[in-house]
């Protein structure tokens, strides 16, 4: 046994068990025959197909096939949704208060500018080519928006409030399962909701500088988060209806991966009814306590699903 | 299976419908069918293979072990001829389709473009 076969055959072990004992033969045949003669090690690009072929593997062995396509669909989800939500917050961004003695980075509210153009230009670079780039700048955006946290206090200049902060964190992770190809309307869908976004804000009636401008706490901004969680919501479960009709259940896994983001948008009603004073807004102390438990009992809920879905078929590789 | 198809799919069946091919056949004739442009993995291939075989459109044909290395057959099931029959029948009619209306469009440019001219003049 040479030794590319050898670390083809350690590659595999990302495949079941008995998908290998089955397959893992006639597979690692396959890779040698497409390898170069003189090639000792696997490439890159080989050890990532048999690491997302294994995983394709065991979800199919888990009966959960639809997982990775239910984690396309809420990457778009999210992607619309937190484009969408950074064009609405840099309408804010470009509206800071009149009074001078207020903090503000000015000519902004806030250092979180930076961080919503950064998502504004990843909603551009989806529509003009989707895949790798697009990810990497839906996580540049991420990593600006979680730097906004320690820069803040390093500079001395304010960030926007961490209950806007964490759902776009977790909407930006979400959003880093996007797919390589998409129709055209799925890619001009985030940069379009960005343009209603900014006509909204020349709106007079709808997001004028007098009722949306000067903080993220004012009564039209807070509850920005909660709107785009309801709307979310009801998107993710109409899809989950729509797939299952046609027995296919990404809409359900789409679902459930959207809860923490959906959870975390809504964190200010959910911590105002934990508290048992209704919608009110809710304290420093209650919003942390409700966003760790989001925090902990969403991202849960997916290896739950897997563990007590039973499978639908064994793990059956192909045979005569 | 869902269709239409998607392109690798579509490519695979097609493959197949020559004769019974085995993977790394299988990867050569769909690079060969798209001119290159498709390039399956063995770890991309095996999965749809498994899809294919599980909706019923394909089927393993035999098993040799050449220079020491396993290698499975594959051919198209009934099944799986008559989904690509109607799948190429669907994509013929939405190329004759596209072509009249493209043929029609240099038609009208090419009756539009003497009266422009002569308009300006």
């Amino acid at each position: 046994m040479s030794d590319l076969e050898r670390r083809y055959l350690r590659l595999l072990r990302a495949y079941p068990a008995g998908y290998r004992r089955a397959r893992g033969a006639e597979i690692v045949g396959t890779y040698l025959d497409l390898a170069d003669p003189d090639r000792r090690w696997p490439s890159l690009a080989d050890a990532a197909d048999l690491l997302r072929g294994g995983l394709r593997q065991r979800l199919r062995a888990a009966g959960a096939a639809d997982l990775l396509p239910g984690v396309r669909l809420a990457a778009v989800l999210a992607f619309l949704t937190a484009t969408s939500l950074a064009a609405a917050w840099s309408v804010l961004e470009l509206r800071p208060p009149a009074d001078l003695s207020l903090p503000t980075a000015r000519p902004f509210v806030s250092l979180g500018i930076g961080a919503w153009i950064a998502w504004l230009l990843a909603a551009v670079g989806y529509a003009l080519a989707p895949g790798r780039w697009t990810r990497r700048a839906v996580a540049l955006a991420l990593l600006l928006t979680l730097g906004l946290v320690p820069a803040a206090p390093l500079v001395g200049l304010p960030r926007p409030p961490l209950f806007v902060l964490l759902p776009q964190i977790a909407l930006g992770l979400v959003a880093l399962g996007l797919p390589d190809a998409l129709p055209a309307p799925l890619r001009a869908a985030p940069p379009v909701a960005v343009g209603v976004v900014a006509l909204a804000g020349t709106n007079l009636h709808l997001l004028s500088p007098q009722r949306f401008a000067g903080s993220y706490y004012i009564s039209t901004a807070v509850p920005v988060l909660p709107v785009a969680a309801v709307a979310l919501l009801a998107v993710a479960l109409l899809l989950a209806a729509g797939f299952a009709v046609r027995t296919d259940h990404r809409g359900v896994w789409a679902a459930l991966i959207l809860l923490t983001p959906i959870g975390l948008l809504a964190l200010q009603p959910l911590a105002g009814v934990v508290d048992g004073v209704g919608t009110t807004v809710a304290v420093w102390s209650e919003l942390a306590a409700t966003a760790v438990v989001i925090g902990v009992l969403g991202p849960a809920l997916l290896p739950l699903a897997l563990a007590l879905r039973r499978p639908t078929r064994s793990p059956r590789p192909t045979s005569r | 299976m869902d269709t239409p198809l998607r392109e690798p799919t579509f490519l695979i069946l097609t493959a197949l419908a020559g004769e019974p091919l085995h993977g790394y056949g299988l990867i050569r004739e769909v690079a060969a069918l798209s001119e290159g442009r498709v390039s399956l993995r063995p770890g991309t291939l095996y999965g749809a293979l498994d899809r294919l075989v599980d909706a019923g459109l394909v089927e393993v044909d035999r098993e040799e072990v050449v220079d020491g290395r396993l290698r499975r057959y594959y051919r198209l099931s009934p099944a799986g001829s008559t989904t690509l029959a109607a799948e190429t029948e669907r994509l013929r009619r939405n190329v004759e389709a596209a072509t009249a209306r493209l043929r029609g469009r240099s038609g009208t440019a090419r009756s539009l473009a003497p009266r422009t001219a002569g308009g300006l003049a």
